[in-house]
Formats: structure tokens, sequence, C-alpha cells
């Protein structure tokens, strides 16, 4: 428990290691993907839009909702606003691997947020939790996806118009399964109950009553904050 | 497509970029200047989890009744056989059946 700051690296093994575990989902993520593509060539978006948008932007949600204000002209400032509030979850995100990154220099630690998605970062994040150090996990898993998302686009936009009604075959479950089998299989302890059922409601509270997309802002920060202010002998003596 | 409307596009797509990239890079700019003590430990740790939480809660609250027993089935699994494969294979199977039964 002592060493395991120094043991923090990166490397091809993890890598691949990472890739291999992310590619049964990553067969989902072509789905998707192909998804996106069919929608934007629905909505009139060109080819070249829609795959500038797969390459840099690497979003499912966000990229999905700014669908909805193409074509151009694109009002700015609610499409800003938009992607502003659906990302606000990779804030966090990458804010809970920092301790992970810590010993990495400012410029790689850069680096290896790019390719930082919802579902790369589940799964290292529940590895990092069972001891792993390799930071090849989430490069591996983020590389894996992203081929499959920037692939799955492309053959969206190639044969356009096939799937229609993506959730007839439970193509929109992908995603909750995954998650949940993240946050089950992590073998949580027991006073975990307690800071995920104050973010499951404020999340719900939130999702009722605020702007779209913040309710995972405020769940997250919620579970944060009744983990800190429970007495901290509940959580054990390494309660990292 | 006019000059103009690609530019204006170019911007569009740009300003996702920024942040979306911008976001992921914020959250360890802030992290960098808070002292990692025990507390703030445990914060980031519940609140990693507390995210997923947030994201799955108004999904199965607000779901059709296949993504519920979508969630039934993956959760099972994942606490049955700890398999993402299986978990994801049967929350599939039971919503698009569901679907094709009810829909």
């Amino acid at each position: 428990m002592a060493a395991h700051e120094n043991s923090v690296r990166l490397d091809g093994q993890g890598t691949w290691r990472g890739i291999r575990m992310m590619l049964p989902l990553a067969a989902f993520t072509v789905a998707f993907g192909l998804a996106f593509g069919v929608a934007s060539v629905h909505r009139g978006l060109a080819d070249w839009e829609a795959m500038l948008m797969s390459l840099f932007v690497f979003a499912a949600p966000s990229q999905f909702a700014a669908l909805e204000l193409w074509p151009a002209p694109v009002p700015l400032l609610p499409l800003a606003a938009i992607t502003l509030a659906i990302h606000t979850r990779h804030m966090l995100m990458s804010a809970a691997l920092y301790p992970w990154l810590e010993p990495l220099p400012r410029r790689k630690q850069f680096a290896m947020v790019i390719l930082l998605t919802d579902s790369n970062w589940a799964m290292a994040l529940g590895e990092y939790h069972r001891g792993e150090r390799n930071l090849g996990i989430l490069l591996g898993g983020g590389i894996a996806l992203w081929s499959a998302w920037v692939i799955g686009t492309a053959l969206g936009l190639a044969f356009g118009g096939g799937i229609t009604e993506p959730e007839r075959f439970g193509l929109d479950v992908i995603m909750l399964c995954f998650l949940l089998m993240i946050v089950v299989g992590s073998h949580p302890r027991a006073i975990m109950v307690l800071p995920w059922l104050a973010a499951a409601t404020s999340a719900l509270f939130a999702y009722w009553w605020l702007p779209p997309y913040l309710h995972v802002l405020v769940g997250a920060l919620t579970g944060g904050l009744v983990a800190v202010l429970l007495p901290k002998q509940w959580f054990g003596a390494d309660a990292s | 497509m006019n000059p103009a409307m690609v530019w204006q596009s170019l911007v569009a797509i740009g300003t996702m970029v920024f942040i979306a990239y911008g976001s992921r890079v914020l959250g360890l700019l802030v992290m960098a200047r808070v002292p990692l003590g025990p507390r703030v430990r445990r914060f980031v740790d519940a609140m990693s989890s507390s995210v997923l939480i947030a994201v799955i809660t108004p999904m199965i609250v607000h779901g059709d009744g296949g993504t519920r027993l979508a969630a039934l089935a993956a959760g099972g699994v994942a606490i049955a056989w700890r398999s993402p494969l299986l978990a994801i294979g049967l929350g599939m199977g039971s919503a698009a059946l569901w679907r094709w039964w009810f829909g």
C-alpha cells in the first residue's frame, strides 16, 4: 500500500491489455457510432462535419445533442452551453483520476485525458481500486473506444438509413448495463450506501428541477460531500 | 455549401472540441491545486462512484419497462458472475424482448 505511488507507469503492454479489455464494449460502440452517422445523414450534416466531430469531440451525448442545432448556421451560445453542461461530468472524472496521474509530468497528464470517456474511465478506475497502477488500461480502453466510434461513424455515413430505431434492438441500454456492471461489480463497502443514496436522490431532484444535464454534477458532488461528512472511522483504516 | 457556412460549421465544431477537451483538463488543473489529504481522497473516491450513480438513476427512473428490466438483468449478472459481456448481452436481450412483446 505504501509504495504504490512510485509504481505508476504507462507502457505498451498495459495499453494492449486496456485495448483487449475494452474490445467487447468497443464492438457495441461501433453500433453507437453507426447510429450517430445515420442520424447526422438524416439531419443534413456533410460527411466531413460528422467525421470531424467523431474524430475530435469524441463524446456521444454532446454530438447527438449538437445534431439538434445543426445544420449551419449553428447558434454558438446554446451549443457552448449544452456542450459545457454535458461535459461537467468529464471534469469530475479527470479529477477522480488525479491521484493516479499525479506522479506524471504535466504534459503527460494532459495527454492521458485526451481519450478519456465514460466507459474507459469507469473501467480504469475500477481496476485502480483493485490495485492496478498501469495507466495503459485507461489509454488502451480509450484507443479501442475511439477507433470503434470513428469506424462506426464512417459506416453510418456510408450506409446511412439502415438502422432507424436503435432502441428496438436494445442498443440504447448498452451504456446503462455497462455502468451498472462497474458500480455493482466494484464490491463497494456497505458504508457507500449512504453517499450513493444521497447521490441518487439529489441527482433525481436536479434532473426534475434544474436545467438539463446538471444532475450528474449535483449527484456526484453530493455523494462526495456526504462521504466526507460521515465519521471517518466508518470507512476503515485505508480510506484511500 | 458556401465558404461562409463551412467556416461557421468549423467554428461550431471547434467550440465543441475546446469545451470537450477543456473540461477534461480542467478537472486535473483543479485537483493540482488541492492538496491530496485523506479527506480529499475520500471525497474524490465517493464522488467518482457517485458520478455513475447520478448518470444511472434518472435513466432507470424515467426509462420504459424494457430499460428497467435491462437494469435488473445487468445488475443481477453483475452480482452473480461479474461478467461485463454477459451483463450487457442479457440487458440488451431483455430490453429488446420487452419492447417486442409490449411495444
